[in-house]
């Protein structure tokens, strides 16, 4: 209320009082101002006529305010208003005019109108308030709702986007910036498919069309370039976002990177196709495996694939099965064995070890094919399990040791063969230790297989090689073998010579040496040279005698005829006497060097005491001469049965060899006597002939009865002693030797033993036997020079 | 002196006449031979008391012919001469095997021996010619008695 005069304030406040408002009062423009700057005025009730500042200037003033453009005015005037003041009043925004007099109700009733609608505009404007902090609010909420949004759209790992209803693109998350790395503003509506990769965009865009027509879900799959310049697959998904109408309002729209998953099953596109590459590698392999190999892919194995080799081995040609499931046997292309047992189907290694559902280690198999051949297999087989672990099938493999078996068999061949040889085989490494030992070996050394493995062979053996070991080794590495003959000795210590043969084991770890015992071969092969020698000699003999005794008889029986020839004077028949006795020499010679001979079929009874005899007789000027004494000691007349003539060979031989042997002269000692045997009880007659000569050499002692030997060179035929040995022994005699050295002279003593019943003689001399005393001094024998 | 028939048998000359000469010293008959052959065609023709052969000859060999007597004629003796050392195994069929080294006085005595053991066999009515002319020798050399087949 506002007027220059109090009362016309007061009346206005009784007037007014009844509304029960806040009634302020002013009493001036500027008063008023201040009021209504220091309170919320409902309505201004204003004189028009004031002092200083009128009520139009005041609502003037009001108006230019803007919290008070809106308040009500209502002037007080006295005058009357002209319809212009009226109109400056509305402009000026005052609402109502009340005039002088005032009626009371009237004032109250515009007054009220005013407050009510003060009251109700700030209501209203409470309400707004009120109602624009909630939009406020909801603002906030969907602020930080989006925000919320946009961080988990950014977060998402997927490229999201919001296209309006008609698929203009007017967000993007914050990866497809970062997968992109471009600007909002290049992708921003259908920017996007520059990044789409050219193949992909015309289908991507008629689909989408689509979908934005139709409202439909939208998928689709596509590289996109990523600042890296290269293309990512991804997966491409919008859903419509509808209003409460239901209309589609927007688009939410994901890309998912599906490169890691493309990339996968590439790998997997890759692993099966090494897959399929390693199988039909595999399949090869089986085809070409030397390896029988069979797969059942049922448990009962009525279906049984096998490979090449397979087929080979059982001979199953290109029509037929592999197992003779449903058939009869005999039908079928072959059958199968063990230890020559026949196999039914159930026992074939795949059935069997599908049956069982395990695992079969090596059965050897026969099989017997229908055209009658054979193969010997080694089969393994072992169940085939599903995931669960039930048998699913099975497989097998089997191998052709038919060439092996084959090989065993040879092999036991051989080895019972190196068994029975009588030749020593043996095996010893390059260190010489034994590794094999045949029963030859055995036989032969007499050291059992047990004893001597593992032991440096030739030491045992004693061996002594014929050639350095040096020269052995070379001709061993430069041939593979060498031949020769060794000495060894055997277990009894007894001497063998074997024929060797060393070879070279093909990998040259090892010395294979057979050897043969061929000490007895020696043996016999010495005596068939002296046999040969003796044959040869007789031979030249029987030859030279022949040619000789032939003229040599009508020679003498010319000097027969000359003898007394009535046409000879005394001289011509001496000369003839002459001839004739040279003659007998020359028959005498011939008889006792070309050979021995018999001048009779049939023995006589010989003394031998008369033959030593007989022969001092005619070696008589020699044994003078050569100043030889002679010593006989005859015990016995030493009766023999025999030829004269041999024997008096035997024995001229002898005597003749002493007086050789004492050039400067000596002893000569005979002796005769009878004797029997020790050992054999065959009674008989010793004759031992001593010199005291030059003796025999030690070396020479073995060879003294072998033909063609002799110590006088060119004087002697070297047969002397070998024929006397060969008379003797057939007499069944012997002669032995032995030359000694004793206080300076050699004394060489011949023994002979001549049995009486050699030859069918009875006569015997039962005298006890006595040993030859060559050192007993000579005077005691009744000596004869 | 002997008065026997002797075939001398040998197909080499020198020798053959020589001992034949020296039989005919000897006082024997002696009808020569140079071939077995020969000798059995004599035998046929002429009386023979003995037979003296060689034993290496062309032919039929001393042995063989001795076999070949020993069948047709038993009663005929025989003996060889030989100039081999070795005495052969068919030596049996001849009476005595005499080394011609021997010289013509052993040749004499095996005759004369052999010629004796016939006579005393066949009977006394044959007459000995055993101490003939050359006795000396016959006695000085000891007589060996002959084995005869049965033994």
């Amino acid at each position: 209320m506002v007027d220059d005069q109090a009362g016309k304030l007061l009346s206005y406040e009784v007037i007014l009082s009844e509304l029960g408002e806040n009634l302020i009062k002013a009493r001036s423009a500027r008063e008023a101002m201040e009021q209504l700057l220091r309170n919320d005025i409902a309505v201004v009730l204003m004189d028009v006529s004031m002092p200083e500042i009128n009520g139009f200037e005041l609502a003037d003033m009001m108006h230019r305010h803007p919290r008070f453009q809106k308040t009500a005015i209502i002037f007080i005037s006295a005058v009357h208003l002209s319809d212009p003041d009226r109109i400056k009043g509305y402009q000026s925004g005052a609402v109502d005019y009340i005039a002088v007099p005032i009626v009371p109700e009237l004032l109250r009733a515009k007054v009220s109108v005013f407050t009510e609608l003060h009251r109700k505009t700030r209501q209203l404007e409470r309400l707004n308030r009120e109602l624009e902090q909630r939009v406020e609010e909801r603002t906030e909420q969907l602020r930080q709702s989006e925000e919320q949004f946009r961080t988990l759209a950014n977060s998402i790992p997927q490229l999201a986007w919001m296209a309006d209803a008609d698929g203009a693109i007017f967000w993007y998350n914050q990866r497809w910036y970062d997968y992109i790395g471009a600007g909002e503003q290049e992708i921003e509506r259908w920017g996007w498919t520059s990044v789409q990769h050219p193949d992909h965009v015309e289908r991507t865009m008629e689909r989408l069309q689509q979908a934005w027509n139709t409202g439909e879900l939208w998928e689709d799959t596509f590289p996109l370039l990523g600042k890296d310049g290269k293309y990512k697959w991804f997966i491409a998904r919008a859903v419509p976002l509808r209003d409460s109408q239901g209309s589609v309002a927007r688009w939410f729209g994901t890309c998912t990177d599906i490169s890691d998953q493309i990339a996968a099953e590439e790998k997997i596109r890759h692993l099966n196709s090494q897959l399929q590459q390693r199988l039909a590698e595999l399949e090869t392999i089986m085809q070409v495996l030397p390896v029988g190999v069979a797969v059942s892919q049922d448990p009962a194995c009525d279906v049984v694939t096998g490979n090449a080799a397979l087929a080979e081995m059982l001979g199953v040609g290109p029509g037929d099965a592999f197992s003779p499931a449903g058939m009869d046997l005999r039908e079928h292309p072959f059958r199968i064995y063990q230890e020559g047992r026949e196999l039914a189907l159930r026992e074939f290694p795949l059935h069997r070890s599908a049956l069982s559902g395990q695992q079969l280690g090596s059965m050897e198999l026969e099989v017997r094919h229908k055209n009658g051949s054979t193969t010997h297999l080694l089969a393994s087989a072992s169940p085939l399990r599903d995931p669960a672990g039930a048998v699913r099938g099975a497989v097998g493999a089997f191998f052709d040791v038919t060439g092996r078996k084959r090989l065993e068999d040879l092999l036991r061949e051989r080895a019972d063969l190196l068994e029975l040889a009588t030749e020593a085989i043996i095996v010893r490494d390059l260190n010489g230790l034994l590794t094999y030992w045949n029963s030859g070996a055995e036989e032969l050394y007499g050291w059992k297989r047990e004893e001597v493995l593992g032991k440096p062979i030739h030491d045992v053996l004693k061996t002594r090689f014929p050639v350095e070991d040096e020269e052995i080794e070379a001709a061993l590495a430069s041939t593979g073998s060498w031949d020769g003959n060794l000495t060894q000795t055997n277990r009894d210590g007894r001497e063998l010579v074997v024929a060797s043969r060393l070879a070279l084991k093909a990998q040259g770890d090892a010395i294979l040496e057979i050897n043969r015992d061929i000490t007895a071969q020696l043996q016999a092969e010495d005596a068939l040279r002296k046999a040969e020698r003796l044959a040869a000699m007789g031979r030249v003999a029987g030859i030279i005698a022949h040619e000789i005794n032939n003229p040599l008889e009508a020679i003498s029986n010319t000097f027969f005829l000359l003898r007394d020839h009535p046409s000879l004077d005394d001289e011509a028949r001496h000369y003839a006497q002459m001839g004739e006795e040279e003659m007998l020499r020359l028959s005498h010679i011939t008889r006792q060097t070309l050979g021995f001979y018999r001048e009779s079929k049939h023995p006589v009874e010989v003394s031998i005491a008369q033959l030593l005899d007989d022969i001092l007789e005619l070696q008589l000027r020699r044994l003078e001469f050569g100043k030889i004494a002679v010593v006989k000691r005859y015990r016995s007349q030493g009766l023999v049965q025999g030829f004269p003539v041999e024997l008096k060979q035997v024995f001229l031989n002898l005597i003749g060899n002493s007086i050789q042997a004492m050039p400067e002269g000596g002893k000569l000692r005979l002796h005769v006597f009878a004797s029997s045997r020790r050992d054999s009880r065959r009674a008989g007659t010793w004759v031992s002939i001593c010199d005291t000569g030059v003796g025999i050499d030690v070396e020479h002692a073995r060879h003294l009865f072998e033909p063609f030997f002799t110590t006088k060179s060119a004087k002697g035929t070297g047969l002397g002693l070998w024929i006397s040995k060969g008379i003797i022994q057939k007499y069944g005699g012997t002669i032995s030797f032995r030359s000694l050295r004793r206080s300076g002279r050699n004394i060489t003593c011949f023994q002979i033993f001549l049995p009486h019943a050699a030859l069918g003689a009875s006569d015997r001399i039962d005298a006890p036997p006595e040993s030859l005393k060559i050192a007993e001094p000579a005077g005691r024998a009744s000596g004869r020079a | 002196m002997p008065s026997a028939v002797i075939l001398c048998v040998d197909d080499e000359d020198i020798p053959r006449t020589l001992r034949v000469m020296v039989l005919a010293k000897q006082g024997y008959t002696v009808l020569p031979a140079v071939s077995a052959a020969q000798a059995l065609e004599l035998l046929d023709q002429h009386h023979v008391d003995l037979v003296l052969t060689d034993q290496m000859m062309p032919g039929l060999v001393g042995t063989e012919l001795a076999k070949i007597l020993r069948a047709a004629r038993p009663q005929l003796p025989i003996v060889i001469v030989s100039g081999v050392n070795e005495i052969p195994d068919d030596a049996i069929f001849a009476d005595r095997f005499v080394s011609k080294v021997e010289g013509p006085l052993a040749l004499f005595r095996n005759i004369a021996e052999v010629l004796a053991d016939y006579r005393s066999v066949a009977g006394s009515d044959i007459p000995c010619v055993e101490s003939g002319s050359s006795g000396s020798v016959a006695q000085a050399i000891p007589k060996i008695p002959r084995l005869s087949k049965s033994q």
